[in-house]
């Protein structure tokens, strides 16, 4: 890109540099106004077209002047004086000789012979594959030399960079100049007393639309309701369900059936003080149904034992018993008890060979003189 | 085990090579055991390459050969006599209780009657006279699990929790009750030798034996059964492995049963036994599987009459777990059988349970396995819960069973409910050391037993279980 060509080709055109030029114009576009609900069927946009065109005058087209006046007094809008110089000019059209009238009246004929197939309607061939014999008349451009970069422009990234720089400055005047104000807005922290047992949560999605930001999340403890006894808070966790927490003691319930935050948040307060009427109600106490905690698995958090850290005490602990080993070991190996595994294979072996003695070579009986072959 | 011993047989020094094969220790500052793999002397270097020649002979050559006859020849492959049926399984369960080539132990001594409830031989290893091996080989309180071949003599460390055990024996026997005990403890940690211990115990005290050593067989369905004529709900008898029993029972309990004798007249039996017969010869009636269950059941009659002079006993069984569930036998309408139905294991279980007691006082003992046991969630629970009965106050939790689980066992609750569990656990330092001398002594592991190598052997051992120390100490090739 940076060859020397270039750069003056480059800087010849640069006097002709201007605003990239609309290349075509965008059709206006034809509102129609339908209704949201009927029950009339759809009519084809064709059909509508040549309705209009039938009623209105404007587009009429007329075989002589005549025929166009007639039909311009037979309008009963005009004022007074258009009427008078329309009849004026109708008797002034009767005046023309009847040739030159017949040749007018073929003139016009011949003109929409000639401009009837640009009039007619355009069918699609049926045997054509897409359409694509014919020309396409919704095209705004004309598809020749489209993606050519015509030098006379940023390129795309050089766009996106600015765009990023937009967006950062539109951010950095806000952090600048409204977010500060949003300090007055702000409310200290309050917690929660002691019958503020409820602990909502609420998703928000900073003003766009989702589907999760209906939803509530409630979590409270049966054991701070203050009012209910030992073997109700029982019941309300049995109630509970796989809601209840048996390790940490919290039910913890969530609601989006609803549209909107506020009826699920009420759907689940209403909810809540049923549950702790029906705790309270004495009829069935649910004794005879253990508290059910399949649901939750108990996580066993396993700690380095404190008594296992290697603390000073220890270390002197851990000295003491293994001077004492030695001792010990000392005490056998001076007293002669120590156990040595090898010279006690030893010494058994000695012993063995002992015992058994030395190997006395056995002597084969000499052998009985021969008698003489021959006496 | 066998091959661990071959081995060793091939490494043994030889008279002839003393000198030679004692190896030189390296110094003792390498650390006993490590996790980092070990580091080579020396880079042995790269052999100098030799250019080969290609006119040397290859000495084998791989790959397809020229098969230079039309047909294989059939070759016969001698592989000499194929065992006989059971031969294997023989060999396999063979227990030899004495090794020749083990060194004698000097300081060993045999046991007397009272050695074992004595707390101050803690920590101290018996050697087992040769009558009471008998005795104990009789009635299969050995198992081939156990390293007995290894030794000269079959010999038993006296720990904690014999003591604890032979004690409540005792005091069992001296005030006329029964003593229902549970052995349990993790894998290795010596439960079964519990009982041999307790059994040895039994036999120095003139007390009657009856040893079940493994409660498989009798649920596994591996022995024929039979319903019991007469009995509502109906329990099952199960004539072989009684006739064994008798058989095991009269040769290991000869002495004491010569000398006890029958309260009542048995005409039932096939030989007439009177009043005042040994049970010795009741016993000896039992001769065929059909007559079997009676001369149990008159055998158990006996044992269990009242008023007239018997001798304490102790009922003993391994792998407790096999008789806590539904057995694998089936009744004639095709359903299983609980284990509590089978007539012989229900005589095992009311004892522990405590619904009947043996006249003259005794005990009854079951040991957990680990090592093959069914699982038995009642069992389990009912276990860990009297463990935590019997701790001291508030030291451990008393587990609760869990409400949403359907597959206890309310017969084995029951069973269980009132037992004492005792815990073996793994042995003390000082009972570790003793017998690892008592290893050093013959011969079997070459090493200066200090406190060092206790420790180290303790600690990879589990804290001191004894299966795996023998493993970490014996079992290894380390020399």
């Amino acid at each position: 890109m940076a060859s020397p060509a270039n750069l003056l080709r480059l800087c010849l055109r640069a006097p002709s540099r201007r605003l990239p030029t609309a290349r075509a114009a965008v059709a206006a576009q034809k509102t129609v106004f339908l209704r949201p609900l009927s029950t009339t069927p759809v009519r084809w946009a064709e059909e509508e077209e040549e309705r209009r065109e039938d009623d209105d005058p404007s587009n009429q087209v007329f075989a002589d002047p005549g025929e166009f006046l007639r039909s311009f007094l037979r309008d009963e809008s005009i004022t007074q004086e258009e009427r008078q110089l329309a009849q004026s000019m109708l008797g002034d059209w009767s005046k023309v000789p009847k040739d030159t009238q017949k040749s007018l009246q073929n003139l016009v004929a011949e003109i929409n012979n000639e401009a009837a197939p640009l009039r007619r309607v355009r069918v699609p061939k049926k045997d054509s594959f897409w359409n694509e014999d014919n020309a396409d008349t919704d095209l705004i451009t004309d598809e020749n030399g489209e993606d050519d970069f015509e030098e006379d422009d940023m390129l795309a990234m050089g766009h996106a960079k600015l765009e990023e720089h937009r967006e950062f400055r539109e951010y950095a005047r806000i952090a600048v100049w409204e977010m500060p104000l949003l300090s007055k807005l702000a409310k200290p922290f309050q917690p929660p007393v002691g019958d503020e047992v409820l602990r909502f949560r609420y998703t928000t999605y900073m003003g766009e639309f989702h589907p999760a930001d209906r939803k509530v999340v409630v979590e409270f403890s049966p054991n701070d309701l203050a009012d209910l006894t030992e073997a109700q808070r029982l019941k309300l966790m049995k109630l509970a369900g796989p809601r209840y927490n048996p390790e940490k003691g919290i039910i913890k319930m969530s609601c989006e059936r609803f549209e909107h935050q506020a009826q699920n948040k009420r759907y689940l307060g209403d909810l809540i003080a049923k549950m702790i009427a029906a705790a309270k109600d004495p009829t069935d106490m649910f004794e005879d149904i253990p508290l059910d905690t399949r649901h939750h698995k108990f996580k066993t958090v396993i700690k380095f034992p404190k008594e296992w850290y290697l603390t000073e005490e220890r270390r002197q602990q851990l000295e003491a018993q293994r001077k004492q080993a030695y001792l010990l070991d000392e005490q056998k190996r001076q007293s002669g008890t120590l156990v040595n595994g090898v010279e006690a294979i030893q010494e058994g072996l000695r012993a063995r060979v002992n015992r058994i003695g030395e190997p006395v070579p056995v002597r084969r009986p000499l052998a009985p003189p021969r008698p003489p072959l021959r006496r | 085990m066998s091959a661990s011993k071959c081995l060793r047989c091939l490494v043994r020094p030889s008279p002839t090579t003393l000198p030679v094969s004692v190896p030189q220790h390296v110094p003792k500052n390498i650390a006993p055991f490590s996790t980092t793999g070990a580091k080579a002397g020396q880079n042995p270097k790269p052999a100098p390459s030799v250019p080969k020649n290609p006119n040397a002979l290859q000495p084998y050559r791989s790959g397809k050969k020229m098969t230079l006859s039309k047909f294989k020849k059939n070759k016969v492959i001698d592989r000499g006599k194929a065992p006989l049926p059971g031969e294997r399984k023989a060999w396999r369960k063979r227990i030899s209780l004495s090794n020749d080539n083990a060194l004698p132990v000097p300081w060993l001594t045999q046991m007397r009657p009272g050695d074992m409830a004595d707390s101050g031989n803690v920590a101290k290893v018996f050697s087992l006279p040769a009558g009471l091996q008998d005795q104990l080989r009789a009635c299969e309180a050995f198992k081939p699990t156990q390293s007995w071949n290894m030794f000269r003599t079959p010999s038993v460390l006296v720990r904690n929790e014999t003591v604890d055990v032979m004690g409540r024996m005792q005091q069992a026997a001296g005030e006329n009750k029964t003593a229902r005990l549970v052995l349990t403890g993790d894998k290795f940690t010596g439960k079964s030798l519990m009982l041999l211990q307790a059994m040895a115990h039994a036999y120095l005290n003139e007390w009657i034996v009856i040893h079940v050593p493994d409660a498989q067989e009798l649920t596994t369905a591996s022995t024929e059964y039979a319903p019991i004529p007469g009995t509502d709900p109906v329990q099952y008898m199960q004539p072989n492995y009684v006739l064994k029993l008798i058989q095991n029972f009269r040769k290991a309990n000869e002495a004491v049963l010569s000398k006890t004798y029958t309260a009542t007249a048995h005409p039932e039996l096939p030989q007439n036994i009177t009043v005042n017969t040994p049970l010795l010869n009741l016993c000896q009636t039992a001769k065929e599987p059909e007559g079997a269950w009676v001369v149990f059941r008159a055998l158990w009659n006996e044992l269990m009459a009242k008023n007239v002079p018997r001798p304490p006993i102790l009922f003993t069984l391994d792998g407790l777990a096999h008789i806590m569930k539904m057995s694998d036998y089936r009744s004639p309408s095709f359903e299983l059988i609980h284990s509590h139905d089978l007539a012989f294991v229900r005589h095992f279980t009311e004892l522990l349970a405590g619904n009947t007691s043996f006249p003259g006082g005794g005990a009854v003992i079951a040991a957990t396995s680990r090592s093959n046991a069914p699982r038995v969630p009642s069992m389990e629970l009912v276990l860990a819960q009297r463990e935590a009965e019997q701790a001291p106050r508030g030291a451990a939790e008393v587990p609760q069973p869990d409400p949403f689980f359907r597959g206890y066992d309310k017969r084995v609750e029951s069973v269980l409910r009132s037992v004492d569990v005792v815990r073996v656990n793994g042995a003390s330092k000082p009972e570790a050391r003793s017998l690892m001398e008592y290893w050093a002594a013959s011969g079997l592991l070459r090493d200066t037993v200090d406190e060092k190598l206790v420790t180290e052997k303790w600690a990879l051992g589990g804290n001191g279980v004894l299966g795996e120390m023998e493993r970490a100490a014996l079992m290894t090739m380390r020399i």
